[in-house]
């Protein structure tokens, strides 16, 4: 710890702009390869994720199948292959609905102050304060096996993180004495959202995307755990993970790779957006 | 960094203070099953306290099913077959020291027949005490009456149990053990009742555990932290099979997984579909693969455990996807462009209702989903709640259902083929099917027939059902128990009426 | 100005409980389903059940007659405030939820405190030199804690923690040590979090220009941290913590049935599935109760915290 603190703080900042374009580099490179084998994947991959051969039930990696097979016989290759792509875009469908709306209403209620704030607050705070398990099984009864109520359900749990943080956030930038003096100055309201509060938000936003976007998963994966979500035999990286949960002592590759997808995406987002320097 | 060296030091410092801790007490034995206790009313989590051995019933089956007494130490029936009556136990008490009289008996009686319970199902016109004996009256002869009397929601309890309402505010029972302390839905705990009328139980307090997860289940037999678990999926048993302090016991329980099909409905009202429906299911290999026993594939409804029903000279139910190709080909089924049967211009898509209550039916339902495919029939899966089949079959708008049947829900199988079977098919069995002959059978079953008659009309019930194909057997059940090696004694009731808890002691 | 704000919150709690007991019986009335069907299910099993049980069930609780007079009777019942019986166990709502409740409570405060442990912690270290060693490896392992379902993490720590080292029970409740391994699940995924927000917050402190300053002076990173860097980067925390609180109360149920703990999740999935009326209205109203009080409880917290917060809303007034 003291040979670190004792670390000139010149040489750190000379370091770092270098650490972020590699960090970078390495989580663009880490989605593109994730993306290709989610979207390319499906057509490349001759095998049929739901076809069953009960013989080859838990085959080890090797073989006739490159990445083993599930409790099915299935091949766990494809089945990775067409999870990857359900689940990515399901995440990003899920994300996009939740951060888009739930960032800029924070802001229009930081800004706005209010009957607005007021309003959008207490709707954030009757939203939170309702179970999301609640709103998601409602969603889902209506439609049973359905994406659209899933995704629907997860996002209007998940827009509020989002509203209070950039809230929250827009709320402390407003008071600070550079925007005070940018009003001071007649800088228009528009030009000071755009250009000091925007980016400022924008820059808490990797973080809380890439767990969102992680919650997004393992809460689909969760309601499959208490038997809602999607119907068999549809490939999806959650649902895989506990449907081969119980094989976890015989195969664990079959849990872990699923997971090591759902990792490797997190890890991608992170490192791409992760902020090493402000 | 701090934190977890911190935490880990603490952790083993309170590990080693408990653990020395509990060595000092008498031993609690501790059981964990999947069953979640509902409530106290006998009708509902009932089971749960005749298992646990807190409430008891006239009558219980032995190791062999054969009927056995339990409260009642014998009973009779008149000339007529409408008058039963049952002798009781002599000195046998209450939790709360009161005596069983035939009063409280019939009292208790009476609250299941008013009740939701099975004994609502039977024509009782009476119960009555008559001295040292109860006495049932019917309105016509039933000769399974006394195995009614072993469901766990004709428990007896005492006077002070029930509530100026009628209902049951205590669980005051006679059995081996006393009722301590109870947090539904997961827990509660026993301590031994020292004036129980059988032998004095070797082991003095017990607890119960419900745990929903199978993996969990069996991670508390390999921890040691359960003594006793019940209901282990065979996927569970890989932690516990290299374990020196654990062993693992398999019964046979007389249980069915079964496709029940909507028979009125166009897609299957052609026996031939049914036929070849059956024969495009690989039971071998589900068996062997998702419950990990071949043996397990039904080759008829009834399983080999239920004897006298179980018909050996039936031939069996085989796998033949060409045989079955073309008796759907036979029946107008053509397979169309995209590989999915026509008919008419009706593509054969149907949808599968099944319930997570037991966790290998939607498994099964996948499997039978690929299968089917196959033959060219598009399978939805649905898995919802179990009360979904029950009110489409209602309503008519069940087209497959994948369940669990118990045929020992009364321990003899009539209880259930009565429900099941009936003219207007039932719930859980039969839906737009029924068949005089196999009416008649039963007909003749209930009210009593000589032994050889008996057996030949079963296994005609049994012919029937192979031959017809009202619901389609797929796989038979195990009960798969993990014992801890410190235990002596255990009996496992395939009719899971009891856990034998009284019988059980700690090795030395 | 603080009453001000707790008669606001006050308010807030009695209109909230109006609309959750209204949208909880809307909601449970046009879901899908049979009623008297879901009830009979779960209060007989699979095994028994069967039309008739379904039928006197509806008879019983009076299934039968019309919404409105369902409805006028569970507010009626409210505004005794009495929550009513549970459809499916017939116990008091109120009992059980004392117990489910009491259960989670416990579970949700042993979670956070080791979660403001973990997490917290490892943040403050990790961004006092953002790109550090500290700094990937909490983002490494904070990145794979998040991204395993609760339900995975849960079963590592209890082949871990139970089958290996043998010191803590795998499953159950009733003493602390059946309290620690579902905490510590439940911890590790928002020490994950915390962690992060932690870091980000720090690392903006150590790059602002009084934090180089104080080390120019010569003080020493660790002191400077917890003097400015702590404070400053406390309040997106406790921010956090509002949400989390709730997160830990309700999204727990897979946890819960992994180690066979009876919490309020457990409770409230039952409950829906059973179309447990009284028992969702119970359970929803007492979460939204309890999250008011917690949201109240953070904004004190968060005023402390910067007080330029609280100047800042006088001027909105």
């Amino acid at each position: 710890m003291n040979a670190l603190t004792r670390t000139p703080l010149r040489a750190t900042c000379a370091r770092q702009p270098n650490a972020v374009f590699s960090a970078r580099y390495w989580g663009g490179g880490l989605l593109l390869a994730l993306a290709l084998f989610a979207l390319l994947g499906a057509w490349l991959i001759e095998a049929d994720p739901n076809r069953q051969n009960l013989m080859a039930s838990l085959a080890p990696p090797g073989g006739d199948y490159l990445l083993g097979a599930d409790h099915y016989g299935r091949d766990l290759l494809a089945r990775l292959a067409h999870g990857a792509r359900l689940s990515f875009g399901l995440a990003v469908l899920t994300l996009l609905s939740a951060a888009v709306p739930g960032t800029l209403l924070g802001i229009l209620a930081a800004w706005r102050g209010g009957i607005t704030e007021r309003l959008l607050v207490t709707l954030a705070d009757a939203v939170m304060a309702l179970p999301g398990l609640l709103l998601v099984l409602l969603l889902i009864a209506f439609s049973p096996g359905h994406y659209v109520p899933l995704v629907l359900g997860l996002s209007l749990s998940l827009w509020v993180e989002f509203f209070r943080v950039s809230r929250a956030r827009t709320a402390t930038l407003l008071i600070q004495p550079h925007l005070e003096a940018a009003r001071l100055l007649g800088f228009g309201i528009g030009y000071r959202l755009r250009r000091m509060v925007l980016p400022e938000v924008a820059a808490q936003l990797p973080t809380l995307c890439s767990f969102a976007l992680a919650t997004a998963v393992i809460g689909i994966s969760t309601l499959s755990a208490i038997s809602v979500g999607l119907r068999p035999p549809t490939p999806e990286l959650g649902s895989m993970i506990v449907e081969l949960l119980p094989y976890y002592a015989e195969a664990p590759w079959l849990v872990l790779l699923p997971s090591l997808l759902i990792v490797l995406l997190v890890l991608a987002l992170q490192l791409i957006g992760g902020r090493i320097n402000t | 960094m701090q934190g977890v060296h911190w935490l880990g030091r603490w952790l083993l410092l309170l590990g080693v203070l408990s653990g020395a801790a509990m060595g000092s007490q008498a031993r609690t034995l501790s059981v964990v099953g999947p069953w979640e206790i509902v409530g106290i009313e006998p009708a509902r989590s009932g089971y749960i306290f005749s298992r646990m051995q807190v409430a008891e019933t006239l009558t219980t089956v032995d190791d062999q099913g054969r009927l056995a007494p339990q409260l009642a130490t014998s009973w009779r029936v008149s000339a007529d077959g409408l008058e039963w009556r049952f002798r009781l136990r002599e000195g046998v008490l209450f939790h709360d020291g009161s005596a069983l009289t035939a009063d409280g008996v019939a009292r208790s009686l009476q609250h299941a027949r008013a009740g939701h319970g099975v004994l609502s199902q039977v024509a009782v016109t009476a119960v009555e005490p008559a001295g040292d004996e109860v006495v049932l009256r019917l309105e016509h002869p039933f000769v399974a009456l006394p195995a009614y009397l072993a469901h766990y929601s004709t428990q007896v309890l005492a006077p002070t149990a029930y509530d100026d309402q009628g209902r049951v505010k205590a669980l005051i029972g006679t059995g081996p053990y006393r009722l301590t302390s109870l947090t539904p839905p997961l827990q509660l705990t026993l301590e031994r009742n020292e004036r129980w009328w059988g032998d004095r139980p070797a082991i003095a307090s017990v607890r119960y555990l419900a745990v929903g997860k199978s993996e969990t289940r069996a991670l508390m037999a390999a921890s040691g932290e359960a003594d006793l678990v019940y209901s282990l999926l065979p996927t569970s048993l890989g932690v516990l099979r290299h374990n020196p302090a654990v062993r693992t016991e398999t019964v046979t329980v007389p249980r069915t997984r079964l496709l029940k099909l909507n028979v009125a409905s166009p897609f299957f009202s052609d026996l031939r579909v049914r036929r070849a429906l059956s024969l495009a299911l690989d039971r071998r290999g589900m068996a062997g693969v998702m419950l990990r026993n071949e043996r397990l594939a039904a080759s008829q409804l009834f399983p080999p455990t239920l004897s006298g029903w179980h018909d050996v000279d039936l031939a069996a139910l085989r796998y033949d996807p060409g045989e079955a190709r073309r008796l759907l080909a036979e029946a107008g089924w053509l397979p169309g462009d995209d590989g999915i049967l026509h008919k008419d211009g009706v593509r054969f898509a149907v949808s599968l209702t099944t319930f997570s209550s037991w966790p290998e039916l939607p498994v099964l339902a996948s499997a039978i989903q690929a299968q089917w495919r196959e033959v060219g029939i598009d399978l939805q899966v649905a898995v919802g709640n179990s009360s979904e089949i029950v009110s489409r079959h209602r309503d008519g708008s069940l087209q497959l259902g994948l369940l669990s049947r118990n045929f020992s829900l009364v321990p003899d199988p009539l209880g259930t083929l009565l429900q099941d079977f009936g003219p207007e098919g039932g719930d859980w069995g039969a839906m737009g099917w029924s068949d005089a002959a196999l009416q008649q059978m039963l007909d003749g079953l209930s009210a009593g027939t000589d032994k050889a008659e008996r057996i030949a009309q079963q296994q005609g019930v049994a012919g029937i059902l192979q031959q017809q194909l009202p619901v389609i057997p797929l796989a038979w059940s195990e009960l798969r128990v993990a014992v801890s090696n410190d235990l002596d004694g255990l009996r496992v009731d395939p009719f899971e009426l009891s856990y034998h808890l009284s019988a059980l002691r700690w090795a030395e | 100005m603080m009453s001000r704000l707790v008669t606001a919150r006050l308010l807030q709690a009695l209109v909230a409980a109006l609309l959750i007991a209204t949208l909880c019986f809307a909601m449970m009335q046009t879901l899908p389903g049979d009623a008297a069907m879901r009830i009979a299910a779960s209060r007989y099993g699979p095994d028994a059940m069967s039309q008739q049980l379904a039928e006197a069930v509806r008879l019983e609780l009076g299934l039968e007659r019309p919404l409105l007079t369902q409805y006028a009777a569970s507010l009626m019942q409210l505004a005794r405030l009495d929550l009513g019986y549970s459809l499916v166990s017939g116990a008091p709502v109120i009992e059980e939820l004392k117990v489910q409740l009491g259960h989670s409570l416990w579970l949700a405060l042993l979670a956070l405190a080791l979660s403001l442990l973990f997490g917290p912690t490892l943040g403050l270290l990790a961004g006092i030199r953002p790109g550090g060693w500290v700094d990937r490896l909490s983002l490494g392992l904070s990145i794979l804690l998040r991204a395993l379902p609760p339900f995975v993490l849960g079963l590592l720590l209890i082949m871990v923690f139970s089958l290996w080292l043998g010191w803590l029970p795998p499953a159950g409740f009733g003493s602390w040590r059946h309290l620690l391994l579902p905490a510590l699940t439940l911890a590790l995924g928002l020490a994950a979090l915390s962690s992060r927000v932690t870091r980000d917050a720090m690392a903006e402190v150590a790059a602002a220009p009084y934090f180089a300053y104080g080390r120019q002076k010569g003080l020493d990173g660790l002191a400077l941290a917890g003097r400015h860097g702590a404070r400053n980067a406390a309040i997106p925390v406790v921010a956090y913590l509002g949400l989390q609180s709730v997160y830990l109360i309700e999204g727990v149920v897979v946890v819960e049935s992994l180690f066979a703990f009876p919490g309020i999740g457990h409770a409230l999935v039952h409950a829906i599935i059973a179309r447990d009326v009284p028992m969702v209205q119970g359970t929803v109203l007492i979460m939204g109760l309890l999250f008011i009080f917690i949201n109240l409880l953070v904004d004190t917290l968060c005023r402390r915290l910067d007080p330029r917060l609280n100047a800042w809303q006088e001027v909105r007034r």
